[in-house]
């Protein structure tokens, strides 16, 4: 079973994309803050991450970087509210750049396609 | 008298009183009752012509008269009875026929209060301070023309108004009192002198009919100056057109040209050996006579004032020049202080549109930063709200797909559209936040519309016809936020292509009106093709809701806070016409302007 990390600091969010990709036979864990994302990852290996950028206490991208440079081989997709970052040449790094939306089809195909199920 | 005296003093006292007399400078002269001539001093035989006194010896008043003219033997009589006789400035000439102004005083001649012994008389030659109060007569005459066409002159800066007060003052009766005046001004290359303005009648005819009516109308000069309506009669229009356009090359050897480098006045006569271009000069303005001044200011040349009589032919006296100098040389500076003055007016009104044009540059770009601010706003709201909007409908989606909520499917079908809807709404505003981030700048206008069609071409890809583009030549540079533009330029251009069938076609075009840079987008088709542009022109223009109409409102708001606007302007035989329009940058022409 594909592990997923959801980082987002909102709490409906969170558990939307808990609910929906467990259903889609995920194994979804879940983080708040940056610090949180980072000290999962370190203990447990993932498959994926989904990311958002505008977080509370740290800069999506500053994790972006984090997660690069200690993990490079854990593919994260950026899931932001926001379609400016795109022009953001830090976020060319990410294995994708999805925006929220009430349909998921987007995100769950590109995770779709980076876990290869 | 002496006679008489003799009773009563000693012949030296006598011979004393005598010398006394003659040395006077009064003439004295005694006549008996009959008017014979019996004393004479040496100061009146002088006045009277004769080459001694005793030359008039036993000569009677009516050797006096026949000099002086003053009738004295006929008022004898009256005199010898008790009267006397005053003439005050008595006009005449002497026995050699020069000119002499007399005051001339007779009384009786009696022997202390007893009978009458004949007449006494006094001659006063006032001949040299009578031309002298003449000459200051004239002087004040002079000083009190200038002074009121100074007047005149000081309550108008207008050139035209200044050059007819000045020609006025010249050919007033109660001015210079010249049948005609003419004058001419230096071009601004300073290479001719143009004719300009002149006043006076064409003819004997017109002369007669204008003087009378100004007699009649008794105007003080002053009154003659202040009067506009007058001035426009006394001018002739004929008389202008005689030099209106005139232009005499300074270089040529005319007596205008020699009135200007030698800085005096001219007489010229036709009697004068002339060179040609001179007696052309003077066939052309049909004058045998002619004052010329030239008008000078601080050494700067500007013009000539010339003046003639031809009408009444009464010569030109060198004094008369000699006034029309002084004459040109007061004007000189009014008509200096006027061409001052259009040059201050002139650049003060280039101020006032610079002025202008930065405020309205200052209030664009105050509009263009607030509408970036809002810009701002937007967008943290906006993103505020997909989060939601996300949750809200991820949820009805997993619910929908799980079949968890059977018989509320409907609802939940509901909730996601209206969610999708919202999230539309909120892909506009954010295109239009995003713009805002851009910052200000110059923009060309042409180059702004190509690059909005090429963005338009890329989101229509094989939907439909491209719109055909024709840019105008003309440099369009207008200030604002590019991005924001081009999304508004994008929201017409979309409505307008979108709803279209293949039989319509677009065509934008770009121009400049009214200093403004316009892109119109027209429609062509055949008639079945109307239905639905009037169908497309109801979407951008009419009361319906939808997002459409939301892209609409917000380009609208773009379009006027950069100054703009936008509309249905109605072609006549053709469709109607969508047109936007920006104020065009009036600052500085060197910057560079740029689509963004």
């Amino acid at each position: 079973m594909k592990k997923l990390l959801v980082v987002d600091d909102e709490d409906h969010i969170r558990k939307l994309y808990t609910d929906v990709f467990t259903r889609e036979g995920y194994r979804v864990e879940t983080a708040a803050t940056g610090d949180e994302a980072l000290e999962k990852a370190a203990s447990t290996h993932f498959d994926l991450v989904i990311l958002d950028i505008e977080l509370e206490e740290t800069s999506g991208l500053e994790l972006l970087k984090r997660f690069k440079e200690s993990f490079s081989n854990l593919p994260v997709i950026l899931n932001s509210a926001y379609s400016t970052y795109k022009a953001d040449f830090h976020t060319w790094v990410a294995a994708g750049y999805i925006l929220k939306s009430s349909d998921i089809t987007p995100l769950r195909e590109k995770i779709k396609e980076l876990v290869m199920i | 008298m002496m006679e008489i005296l003799q009773d009563v003093m000693t012949n030296e006292y006598l011979s004393f009183l005598k010398a006394q007399f003659d040395d006077m400078p009064l003439g004295i002269f005694v006549t008996d009752r009959q008017g014979i001539i019996s004393y004479m001093n040496r100061n009146a035989s002088s006045i009277l012509g004769y080459r001694v006194p005793e030359d008039a010896s036993g000569a009677s008043l009516r050797d006096i008269d026949a000099v002086i003219n003053a009738s004295l033997m006929n008022s004898l009589s009256q005199i010898v009875e008790g009267r006397n006789l005053v003439l005050p400035e008595h006009r005449c000439s002497n026995r050699q026929g020069h000119f002499a102004i007399l005051n001339v005083y007779v009384s009786p001649f009696r022997r202390q209060a007893e009978e009458t012994l004949g007449i006494i008389g006094t001659l006063q030659d006032v001949t040299e301070s009578a031309r002298r109060k003449a000459e200051l007569e004239e002087a004040i005459l002079e000083l009190s023309i200038l002074a009121e066409v100074s007047e005149a002159l000081s309550s108008t800066a207008d050139l035209d108004e200044v050059l007819r007060i000045i020609l006025t003052g010249v050919t007033a009766n109660q001015g210079l009192g010249f049948n005609r005046a003419f004058l001419f001004l230096i071009d601004a290359d300073g290479g001719y002198l143009e004719g300009k303005v002149a006043i006076g009648p064409s003819s004997p005819e017109e002369a007669g009919e204008i003087w009378s009516r100004l007699s009649r109308q008794q105007k003080s000069l002053k009154e003659m100056l202040e009067d506009y309506s007058d001035r426009e009669n006394v001018s002739n229009y004929s008389l202008s057109s005689l030099i209106s356009g005139w232009k005499i090359p300074l270089s040529s050897e005319t007596f205008f040209s020699r009135a200007l480098q030698e800085g005096m006045g001219i007489n010229v006569t036709g009697r004068d050996e002339l060179p040609e271009s001179s007696r052309e000069i003077m066939r052309r303005l049909h004058t045998v006579n002619l004052a010329v001044a030239p008008i000078i200011s601080k050494d700067k040349k500007l013009g000539i004032i010339a003046a003639d009589n031809q009408i009444t032919g009464k010569r030109i006296s060198s004094s008369d020049v000699k006034l029309l100098q002084t004459f040109a040389n007061h004007t000189a500076v009014a008509i200096e202080r006027s061409r001052l003055y259009d040059n201050l007016v002139e650049h003060a009104a280039e101020l006032e549109l610079i002025n202008r044009q930065l405020a309205e540059s200052q209030e664009q770009m105050i509009r263009v930063e607030k509408m970036s601010v809002i810009g701002e706003l937007t967008s943290s709201i906006a993103h505020e709200l997909r989060n939601p909007l996300t949750v809200i409908g991820g949820f009805a989606n997993l619910m929908l797909s799980t079949g968890g909520m059977d018989g509320n499917s409907e609802y939940l079908n509901i909730i996601l559209a209206e969610t999708k809807r919202a999230e539309t709404v909120l892909h506009h505003v954010l295109d239009f936040s995003r713009a805002s981030r851009t910052k200000t700048r110059l923009i060309d206008f042409n180059q702004l519309v190509t690059a909005t069609v090429q963005l338009l071409n890329s989101k229509l890809r094989h939907r439909h016809n491209p719109p055909t583009l024709r840019l105008t030549d003309a440099r369009l540079p207008v200030w604002g936020n590019p991005d924001q533009l081009q999304h508004a330029l994008l929201q017409f251009m979309l409505i307008s292509m979108e709803e279209l069938t293949d039989g319509c076609n677009v065509i934008i075009s770009t121009l400049e009106r009214e200093q403004k840079a316009l892109m119109n987008i027209d429609f062509s088709g055949g008639d079945q093709a109307k239905p639905q542009i009037i169908k497309t022109l109801k979407q951008i223009f009419g009361s319906s809701t939808g997002t459409q109409k939301l892209s609409i409102i917000v380009a609208g708001e773009t379009l006027r806070y950069h100054g703009g606007n936008y509309g249905i302007e109605n072609v006549p035989n053709e469709f109607p016409r969508i047109y936007v329009e920006l104020p065009q940058y009036k600052g500085g022409s060197d910057e560079e302007t740029s689509c963004g």
